[in-house]
């Protein structure tokens, strides 16, 4: 299975600044943030599918298409239950079934697959690398910007050394699904004393490899790659402006949230 | 300790001068005043136990020891003339260039050209110096046209390589290298001593950090530790014929230097073909009967193994035709049909990615085959769970830390019959049983993470036969481990397998298959290229060129005089017989 969500086509959008990119990853998140309603997230997530299109991101996407459904499956479910407000059309102890319930919980689904949509288009497009330049490049410290990016490699061999360990416990007879919630969580010990130790482990050694590199020797470092701002950089980049005002716009006029009668 | 004296060049490349190290929390010194000195242009070998103190005294020369890792250090490093007191790892890094042996955590980079350039990006070098550099970097360790290759695709070689690439291209001084091969399969371990010895030059001074003795035979010098100083040092010829003292450092002593010294030769030898000239010098009755048959016309002549006991035992494992492919993935395993008996030895060897690892995992249940089927004691393995089948087969992981989590050695063991529900009673006598097995009785009260990898790895396969299985897989058993402990190990493997418990053995290692293994399984891209016996498959010349598995150097030699031996001691046993 491959690390990297990153998928090499060289789109107009692969070829855009790094800067822009992250940039346009922050204008998704304030866009989405502001409004509430399915219908103010639809052209967002018109735009989403556009951008899928383009990038030729389609195969990320496949990957991740349970996490899709789920979360916008589960979220819609959960507002049943805690969002209490407007005309019952079910109304239990546990489970409220009311439009506004519906639409709420639903838009707060939407809300979250966009929110994951829109970093599947980044990564899809982005290399680490690029990660790195356009967060040093928006005043983000190096190394900072650094761990963030490495934390990316980190995290599928975490999941990689998971895995192997839980493994190895089950063919030791250890059964992970025993006992009530709380006895579960108690049961994984096994799996997370290895992993953390492992993890522990890598870190030095990446470190200290990190070092023998030449990390740190300069706050900033040269990049091999230059990255040039172009045209279409500045037309994205004002685009994206427009979008950010247009959503708060629709916030502030008071429009975009969910209105129960 | 012998200092090294100041009969070289004026200006070493590097010099230790009484170097001692502590590690912080350590109970003894990990270097105690070593001297030593590295020439322009030399390239050194580092010998010694684990635990000896070859990586802290490379992590001198960068820094690493004392900046990174914490502890008391007294002493003066030298590097190009330079002290380095108060230098920062990152200050020497254009100077020393270090490769680790963990691959995975030194490749940090989305392509290879960005982590080639990794290192001259930090260091502030400009823009089209750093493109410059890419391209012959990548040339020197052949990975040329890799560039925009992701270094997680690559093999366990080119990845070394490219960590190499990533040091070289800094043009430094001195690189060091921190047993580069351990994680690496035959091939790419070739592949990485061939570079290391392309890499040689009047501007490069290399240290290699090793503890197989054969791999370091053609360095300029060799240095031996032991538990943090200085033992022997000097050139390989003098080093390599003392096998006891290497032996009591851990050190794999080569073939040859064995085979000369058990047929009572003081002589060293730098590979295969010269150790045939000195042999057949010495013993001119060998020579003049077999001069001829390097490739014998006829079989070579088979003495009986006294290993094979006649006839294979009823199975105890059947595997027919099995064939597995992750979804959407190629097929890893292709039409693999194999019986293993009760009591058996079996080898699985074969390159990295030929599906020895998969097989395995399906033979314990943790995959589910494409097609095919596996039986266990006649039970078809499909309507079994992994933990219901523990007691029939038991797999070691080839890394020990994927399982130690308990608080002590004895907890660590009692896990696994804690888990099938026996009483107290049973497991404290399995505990007991096993732990005397593993030779960790004394260490009941330890905790596992303090032992030393040997005591890691023979304490996972005691927590694994605690459940009494029939069968037991090992991965990669003597992986990071020395030769002393590899000895050891092997040593447990092969009194288990004399009790009775049929042992699978996933290996990289020629000599464990030569002198344990009594059955040879080859892997290649998911299918079975060859099942049978040890001696036969060193026998076959054209399968081992294609699976690029090198023999053993006693096997090689051997087959020079026409008699496939399977250990050193049995071909000077050989030889001496027709002399």
């Amino acid at each position: 299975m491959p690390i990297y969500l990153y998928i090499d086509r060289g789109s107009i959008v692969h070829r855009l600044n790094p800067t822009v990119k992250v940039f346009a990853l922050f204008i998704m998140f304030w866009s989405v943030y502001w409004v509430d309603h399915p219908l103010a997230l639809l052209p967002l997530g018109l735009v989403m599918v556009a951008l899928a299109q383009l990038t030729g991101s389609w195969p990320n996407f496949y990957r991740l298409r349970w996490l899709f459904i789920l979360l916008i499956f589960f979220t819609t479910l959960a507002w049943m239950v805690f969002y209490r407000k407007g005309p019952a059309l079910i109304n239990t102890r546990i489970i409220h079934l009311s439009r506004a319930s519906l639409v709420f919980g639903f838009g707060r689904g939407l809300k979250l697959a966009e929110l994951l949509a829109t970093s599947v288009l980044f990564l899809s497009t982005t290399k680490v690398e690029e990660f790195t330049a356009g967060l040093q490049r928006l005043g983000v410290p190096y190394r900072i910007g650094f761990a963030i990016t490495l934390s990316f490699r980190l995290v599928p061999l975490f999941i990689d050394s998971a895995l192997t360990v839980v493994q190895a416990q089950s063919l030791r007879g250890y059964d992970f699904n025993r006992g009530g919630p709380l006895e579960r969580v108690k049961r994984y010990v096994p799996v997370v004393i290895p992993v953390f130790m492992g993890a522990l482990r890598k870190a030095n050694n990446m470190a200290m490899a990190l070092e023998a590199r030449g990390f740190g020797v300069s706050a900033t470092p040269t990049s091999y790659i230059d990255y040039p701002i172009r045209a279409r950089d500045r037309v994205a980049f004002a685009a994206l402006i427009g979008l950010g005002t247009v959503y708060f716009l629709i916030y502030y006029s008071g429009y975009g949230g969910i209105s129960v009668k | 300790m012998k200092p090294l004296e100041s009969e070289w060049a004026a200006s070493p490349a590097a010099a230790l001068e009484d170097v001692s190290f502590t590690y912080a929390g350590g109970d003894r010194e990990a270097l105690h005043e070593v001297r030593f000195e590295l020439r322009p242009g030399e390239m050194v070998g580092i010998m010694g136990a684990s635990g000896a103190g070859k990586s802290t005294l490379a992590k001198c020369l960068n820094r690493i020891v004392p900046r990174f890792e914490d502890g008391s250090f007294r002493g003066i490093v030298r590097v190009g003339g330079r002290a380095l007191d108060g230098e920062r790892v990152c200050d020497v890094a254009s100077m020393v260039g270090m490769v680790f042996q963990d691959f995975e955590a030194q490749l940090f980079s989305t392509d290879v050209a960005h982590e080639v350039a990794f290192a001259m990006e930090q260091i502030g070098m400009p823009r089209d110096e750093i493109a410059a550099r890419i391209g012959p970097a990548l040339a020197a360790v052949g990975l040329a046209g890799f560039d925009d290759r992701d270094p997680t695709s690559l093999s366990g070689g080119e990845k070394q390589r490219l960590a190499i690439a990533s040091v070289l291209a800094l043009k430094p001084g001195i690189v060091v290298l921190d047993e580069p091969t351990s994680d690496l399969d035959p091939e790419g371990k070739a592949e990485v001593f061939a570079l290391i010895h392309r890499m040689r030059g009047p501007d490069l001074s290399l240290i290699v950090i090793e503890h197989e003795a054969e791999e370091l035979r053609n360095c300029d010098y060799i240095v031996l530790l032991r538990e943090g100083e200085i033992i022997a040092h000097g050139p390989p010829a003098e080093i390599m014929v003392q096998l006891e003292l290497l032996e009591d450092c851990g050190v794999h002593p080569p073939d040859v230097n064995r085979v000369m010294d058990a047929l009572g030769m003081h002589a060293h030898a730098k590979s295969v073909e010269e150790a045939e000239k000195i042999i057949r010098a010495h013993f001119p009755r060998t020579a003049a009967t077999t001069l001829v048959s390097v490739e014998p016309a006829s079989p070579p002549p088979r003495t009986p193994d006294p290993r094979t006991n006649g006839e294979r035992a009823e199975a105890f494992l059947h595997v027919e035709n099995l064939s597995f492919a992750y979804p959407y993935g190629p097929r890893v395993l292709d039409d693999v049909t194999l019986e293993i008996a009760a009591g058996e030895f079996v080898a699985i060897i074969g390159q990295n990615g030929s599906g020895k690892t998969t097989l395995a995992k399906h033979l314990v249940g943790l995959l589910a085959p494409s097609a095919g089927k596996i039986l266990i004691d006649g039970h078809d393995r499909a309507t079994l769970r992994p933990a219901q089948t523990a007691h029939e087969v038991g797999y070691v992981f080839q890394n020990p830390d994927h399982q130690i989590f308990a608080a002590t050695v004895a907890d660590e063991v009692a896990f696994g019959p804690r888990n099938f529900g026996l009483d107290d009673a049973e497991i404290a006598r399995r505990s007991e049983e096993v732990l005397r097995a593993v030779n960790l009785t004394g260490e009941r009260n330890r905790d596992p993470f303090l032992l030393s990898k040997g005591e890691r790895q023979r304490l996972a396969v005691a927590s694994v036969l605690a459940l009494r299985p029939r069968m037991l897989i090992l991965d990669e058993p003597t992986t990071g481990l020395d030769y002393r402990e590899q000895r050891r190990m092997m040593a447990l493997v092969g009194d288990l397998n004399r009790a009775g418990i049929a042992i699978v053995m996933i290996t990289h290692t020629p000599w464990l298959v030569a002198e344990y293994a009594r059955r040879v399984v080859l892997m290649r891209k998911g299918r079975v290229l060859f099942d049978g016996g040890v001696r036969e498959f060193f026998e076959r010349d054209e399968l081992l060129a294609n699976s690029s598995f090198r023999p053993p150097e006693a096997t090689m030699l051997g087959r020079r005089f026409g008699f496939t031996a399977l250990g050193p001691e049995e071909l000077a046993d050989w030889i001496k017989a027709r002399a």
